[in-house]
């Protein structure tokens, strides 16, 4: 299904960047929501913008299409959900059993599915401009009950895959509405960097997915701000609460329960063969990096934090095996695109710093 | 008959409790024993690819090593979440619950 291309107030489209980016920065919402959309969809700016950062210019399948939703109009929406319960067992999809619009079941893991794939597409609509996984308007489908006592959710490629614990060790793994925007996110994560799943890049996939999860999670709360928020991934998932109460925190890794052992910091860095190389536990370091950077810039994370860090993610420098210096450096340099002259940029590479992930001096290219 | 279980990974992993699981079917109730056996031979086993990758773009999945080791024979496999095979879905399951 092909994306309408946006409508963009005539004014704004005679302008030339450098005005752009000014009222980008100082203008009132909605003038500032009309010049980032007109500064990101402008061809000639992203040709001058590629030119000058010596990058290869975006093909038209990446920025173009993503970047020419209709602002915030709910016509362009295409929110399109089906939960589907696999009855205990492990064949996939199982039945359908709620679609898009049809009212709340009582069954708690199949409408925590529904309202979390709700919230996820919401937050990447109205934060990112993203039209669902793809940018257009892919179907959203999670799959609950699945299997016996299964403690895990996962991302099969296309679809989301929920258990529901065995009870003694975790609970239903719909519980926490940052597990639909972490699956889901390795979604979008696959469309646009294919982070290979592994090592160092597989802890930037994972850590991506919390980031987002995390903001899902925000967003719902009502645009929490980065203070108030408690980036805790998956609170409520521990069986015994006295084991912990949840199963990461991006604020302090390594102390979300008893066990944990994510490191904060790269002179901690697990070599492991396990789990592609620690993909779930190294994620701590760039998790890390990410509330730092959110809580030295302020305000509701998804604002500015959220943004860099998608433009990164989106960058066409950014490769598969890309490690964590390599994205940071991405993070840096679109801080600088996003909010030139800002305080953003500093503070992000501030926050790599702090988790040990250093940049050479001159990060970006003159 | 010695089977070693092992899973690793997943969205909530606890490396605690990555280390191998190993049952021994001359210890199970005869039972069991023969359950078990049943379900190695149902799934093919020994006829299993040493390693299977998991589908593209998937994350957070659960990978699985069985090994067994039988005066015959002996074979090794990893393989990932979803498991499409009825049959070692259910050998999974039945180590599953041994080992939990």
């Amino acid at each position: 299904m092909r994306q309408q291309p946006g409508h963009r107030h005539s004014i704004f489209c005679i302008l030339p960047p450098h005005v752009l980016r000014d009222i980008a920065r100082t203008g009132t919402e909605e003038q500032r929501e009309a010049a980032l959309d007109t500064l990101a969809a402008d061809p000639t700016f992203r040709t001058l913008r590629a030119i000058r950062l010596a990058a290869p210019v975006a093909s038209a399948s990446t920025a173009t299409v993503s970047l020419s939703a209709k602002v915030g109009t709910s016509e362009a929406k295409q929110l399109q959900r089906a939960v589907f319960d696999c009855d205990n067992r492990r064949r996939l999809p199982g039945h359908p059993v709620r679609t898009e619009g049809a009212p709340a079941t009582n069954d708690d893991a199949v409408d925590e599915a529904y309202d979390g794939l709700g919230a996820t597409y919401d937050f990447y609509w109205e934060m990112l401009r993203r039209n669902s996984i793809d940018n257009r308007g892919l179907p959203l489908n999670g799959h609950v009950h699945y299997g016996r006592r299964y403690n895990n959710a996962f991302w099969d490629g296309q679809r989301m895959i929920f258990g529901n614990g065995d009870g003694v060790l975790f609970n239903r793994f719909t519980i926490a509405i940052d597990i639909m925007g972490h699956e889901l996110t390795h979604g979008v994560t696959e469309n646009e960097a294919q982070l290979i799943y592994q090592d160092q890049s597989g802890a930037l996939n994972e850590s991506i997915s919390d980031v987002y999860g995390s903001l899902v999670k925000q967003y719902h709360n009502g645009k929490q701000s980065a203070e108030d928020a408690d980036w805790l991934i998956g609170e409520g998932l521990w069986a015994d609460p006295a084991r912990g109460e949840a199963l990461r925190s991006m604020k302090d890794p390594g102390s979300a329960f008893d066990g944990d052992q994510q490191p904060a910091h790269m002179s901690d860095y697990v070599s492991t063969i396990d789990d592609n190389g620690g993909v779930h536990i190294n994620s701590g370091i760039p998790n890390k990096a990410f509330y730092l950077a959110a809580t030295g810039i302020g305000g509701y994370a998804g604002t500015k934090a959220g943004p860099i860090w998608y433009a990164a993610l989106r960058d066409p420098r950014l490769k598969p095996d890309a490690s964590f210096v390599q994205f940071a450096r991405l993070t840096v340099i679109n801080a600088d695109i996003l909010f030139p002259g800002g305080p953003e940029r500093q503070i992000v590479r501030e926050a790599w710093e702090q988790v040990g992930v250093v940049l050479p001096k001159r990060s970006d290219p003159t | 008959m010695r089977v070693q279980f092992k899973m690793d990974g997943g969205f909530a992993y606890l490396p605690d409790r990555v280390a191998p699981v190993t049952i021994d079917t001359d210890e199970l109730p005869e039972e069991e024993a023969s359950e078990l056996e049943r379900l190695i031979e149902a799934a093919g086993f020994f006829d299993l690819p040493e390693t299977s990758a998991a589908p593209r773009g998937a994350a957070d999945y659960l990978r699985y090593t069985i090994s067994v080791a039988s005066p015959e024979q002996s074979h090794t496999v990893h393989f990932t979440d979803p498991i499409e095979d009825p049959d070692l879905q259910a050998l999974v399951e039945f180590l599953e619950d041994k080992t939990r």
